[in-house]
């Protein structure tokens, strides 16, 4: 058994948050994990990525190669698209309803893909998936930033092998105490997006 | 009591050298190897620090190894070239307590101003000895094994994890800490820690340095004996007259090409250097070519190829002098492409994917919404527009004002090369204005050199030091400027309008969310002879923020469309990543979703159109 996971998004988005619970999740199950982060100059409103790799066998390289990985979480729409080819087409994708422009978007020297070609494009590579308005039901229950277990929840709901009760324990375990209650909610939440 | 964890490869590393008895701790922030440093705090009578710079922290860890206690000098690659002078000098001399240097590559430059291979540094040029880790729990292992090895050899020893091995997690048993670590002493030994000129009676009056590189020379034999034992360096059997060897990292993505290959090849595995001679000899029998695969440089490539000349062996060495891409970082792709080639007899399963096509729009790093390095940057900017201006740019945040949209700096190099850089182009006789834009924990790296310089010889250059307290690019690490030390403790942090006036520097200190008092203390500048001091100052907004603290007032913010014209001034001069400009409407707007209210716009503005 073997379950590789991309989670992409941009700086600040919480990736760092979403994988530590995924990987938390794994070790309790007794699988080897292995995982790599981009940190450092990244973090700065710049693309970022997080891989989690989970095997009952050995597993060497922390980075999941083309093709190779069996769940794509995208927190962002281009962000998803930009490592889309890790994913295994036979796999499945998670994403974030949610646009953030770049730069040159900004400057309008280069153009964000309107958002039926993005579907379009991701659905003919990728077959299966969900699209969440995480970030919209973040901001509703009052705080953008919990966007990521707002998609973690989703993620329970989409992808048999996390265990609901399981990986609700681990969110609040993992969130600091002020916001413990409120994360636990937006992972709630986010379990009862996706019909 | 052992312990499962799961934590980044630095945490495995600076836990590693917790439980090597490990006292003293110097390190430079940078990326990858930061986090080696912060974790290593919080263990009582451990002494922890960042250090001005990496020749600071080298120094000072060699000091405490000195006295028989073990240190560890902690730094990115750039920081190992900074520290190259004293590190000619320590091979020679030789050490007492475990030192080991951690040198963290960043191949591919993911976090870095360049790219480069710090074993060639540290091996062939001051000929000490290297591990290579593949992953976190062997980078853990090594850095144990490297602090004894130090001791027992007198010598430097180095860790050089790359960027996939420092930001790799994984899963990492936690030993005890040791209890009880011998105390330090100090005994002069003048003919090894005096590094003079000096002629040694004993020696025939052969001068000193001399006969240290004949000491360090002779101590080759005993790594070599080491390294032909160490369990770092493996082979692993296959078939055919194809081997393959492995790295550090390079070996890990072998094995994970392996799934993917109709044949296992011959595969040696190597984590140190020297290389274990014997074995590799013993390895190439019957072989008729291998593939090194290395970060990065055809290093290991180039000592295979010797070693095989020297004994007369013929078989045909690849790698990256060529043979495989002699840039960037090594991936699945590569090394199955490698295979290929060289054998191809050997079926590959390249794992294909379909194109994904559509345009996918490329998203480079800014500085933070609400970061006041955007309020300077654009006075900046616009000072020398009107002046026709040179900036010469440092590390650091603020350097994302050299990209697009403000193309502001015109040179960007290494720490604290923007100030003498500036100064040369004064001196070139280039008749325009020149500054210099440095952040402070650059400064106090070495930057201040270039100002003590620029006063003592009287250059025209307008330095700008954007004083922001704290080294916030690689995670808000304290620095002289902070007034607190790694651990918390309160210090003084250095005064620089005081720093200027001893200097006889004319100094000018500015509120960058004030955009019109920046114009005119640059303006001011500018029309000043003699070298100048405009320091920006205002902490970072965004560990303000994290730390409940106000660094402006929060406002609402909204463009006005019927005053907006779409000269798009906001963006092109500012670029918050809040403002974006639509096409058809040629107007401007502000997404209240990532603006944070610090109203900078509304003073960039020139129409008056955000309020």
């Amino acid at each position: 058994m073997k379950m590789d996971v991309v989670i992409s998004g941009v700086g600040g988005q919480g990736n760092i948050f979403a994988s530590l619970v995924i990987s938390q999740y794994a070790m309790n199950k007794n699988l080897n994990v292995l995982g790599a982060e981009t940190i450092g100059a990244a973090q700065r409103g710049g693309a970022v990525v997080s891989h989690i790799r989970m095997s009952d066998g050995e597993i060497y390289s922390p980075i999941i190669s083309r093709g190779q990985a069996d769940l794509l979480i995208g927190m962002e729409y281009v962000e998803l698209m930009r490592h889309m080819r890790l994913l295994n087409p036979k796999g499945m994708y998670l994403l974030n309803a949610m646009k953030i422009p770049t730069v040159l978007n900004n400057m309008a020297l280069d153009e964000y893909p309107a958002t039926e070609d993005i579907l379009k494009a991701i659905r003919k590579y990728c077959p299966n998936g969900y699209v969440v308005e995480a970030s919209a039901a973040a901001k509703k229950l009052g705080n953008i930033q919990m966007t990521n277990v707002v998609m973690l929840g989703a993620l329970v709901k989409t992808a048999p092998f996390f265990e609901y009760n399981e990986m609700k324990l681990l969110v609040a375990a993992n969130s600091p105490t002020r916001f413990k209650e409120a994360n636990v909610k937006g992972f709630e939440e986010g379990y009862t997006l996706l019909k | 009591m052992k312990e499962k964890k799961y934590v980044m490869g630095n945490t495995a590393i600076a836990r590693g050298a917790l439980e090597a008895g490990v006292r003293v701790v110097a390190g430079y922030p940078g990326t990858p190897a930061t986090e080696i440093v912060d974790e290593c705090l919080g263990v009582p009578g451990v002494h922890v620090e960042w250090a001005n710079n990496e020749k600071v922290a080298f120094e000072l860890c060699t000091g405490a190894s000195l006295c028989h206690v073990r240190a560890l000098p902690v730094m990115k690659h750039n920081g190992t070239n900074y520290v190259t002078d004293f590190l000619m000098h320590v091979n020679f001399t030789g050490i007492r307590g475990g030192l080991v240097l951690i040198s963290a590559d960043d191949p591919g430059g993911l976090s870095s101003q360049n790219e480069e291979d710090t074993r060639i540094l540290v091996h062939q040029y001051a000929h000490l000895p290297i591990f290579d880790p593949s992953g976190p729990s062997e980078a853990k292992a090594m850095i144990k094994e490297a602090f004894e090895l130090s001791e027992k050899t007198e010598l430097v020893f180095c860790l050089r994890p790359v960027t996939r091995v420092c930001h790799a997690r994984g899963i990492i048993e936690f030993d005890d800490l040791p209890k009880n670590l011998p105390p330090a002493h100090y005994e002069p030994d003048r003919e090894r820690f005096i590094m003079s000129a000096v002629e040694m009676p004993q020696f025939g009056g052969i001068k000193r340095p001399q006969i240290r590189h004949r000491w360090l020379n002779e101590k080759q034999a005993l790594l070599e004996k080491i390294m032909e034992e160490s369990l770092y360096n493996w082979t692993e059997e296959g078939q055919g007259k194809v081997g393959l060897i492995g790295c550090g990292m390079g070996y890990t993505w072998i094995k994970e090409a392996e799934q993917l290959m109709g044949a296992k090849l011959p595969l040696m595995k190597l984590g140190t250097l020297p290389l274990p001679r014997k074995k590799l000899l013993e390895f190439v029998k019957g072989l008729e070519k291998v593939v090194v695969f290395e970060e990065t440089e055809p290093f290991v490539e180039g000592l295979c190829k010797r070693i095989f000349q020297e004994e007369k062996i013929n078989v045909e060495v690849l790698g990256r002098s060529g043979f495989l891409p002699s840039d960037g970082e090594l991936s699945l792709q590569a090394v199955l492409e490698g295979v290929e080639k060289a054998a191809p007899k050997v079926k590959v399963r390249k794992p294909e994917t379909p194109a994904m096509d559509i345009h996918i729009p490329i998203r480079t790093r800014t500085q933070c919404v609400g970061c006041n390095y955007r309020g300077i940057l654009n006075a900046l900017k616009q000072t020398v527009r009107k002046h026709k201006g040179v900036v010469a740019g440092d590390i650091g945040c603020h350097d994302a004002g050299s990209f697009r949209p403000l193309e502001l700096q015109s040179t960007i190099y290494c720490m604290g090369s923007s100030v003498p850089m500036a100064s040369g182009m004064v001196l070139s006789g280039l008749n325009r204005p020149i500054f210099a834009f440095i952040g402070d924990s650059t400064f106090y790296h070495n930057g201040i050199l270039g100002l003590i310089n620029a006063a003592n010889n009287k250059i025209n250059v307008n330095v700008i030091l954007g004083e922001n307290t704290v080294t916030a690019m690689t995670g808000f690490q304290p620095h002289p400027g902070t007034g607190k030390t790694l651990a918390g403790e309160k210090t003084t942090p250095v005064n620089v309008p005081k720093l200027a006036e001893s200097l006889g520097v004319s100094y000018r200190v500015v509120n960058p969310y004030d955009i019109k008092q920046c114009r005119e203390a640059l303006e001011a500048a500018v029309k000043e002879e003699g070298p100048s001091l405009v320091v920006s100052s205002m902490p970072c907004f965004l560990l303000s923020t994290r730390q409940g603290k106000k660094v402006f007032e929060p406002r609402e913010v909204r463009v006005d469309a019927e005053k907006c014209t779409g000269c798009m001034i906001c963006i092109n001069d500012f670029g918050c990543p809040a403002i974006s400009f639509d096409k058809t409407k040629k107007k401007v707007s502000i997404d209240p979703m990532i603006c944070v209210g610090c109203g900078l716009c509304v003073d960039v503005c020139q129409k008056g159109a955000i309020v």
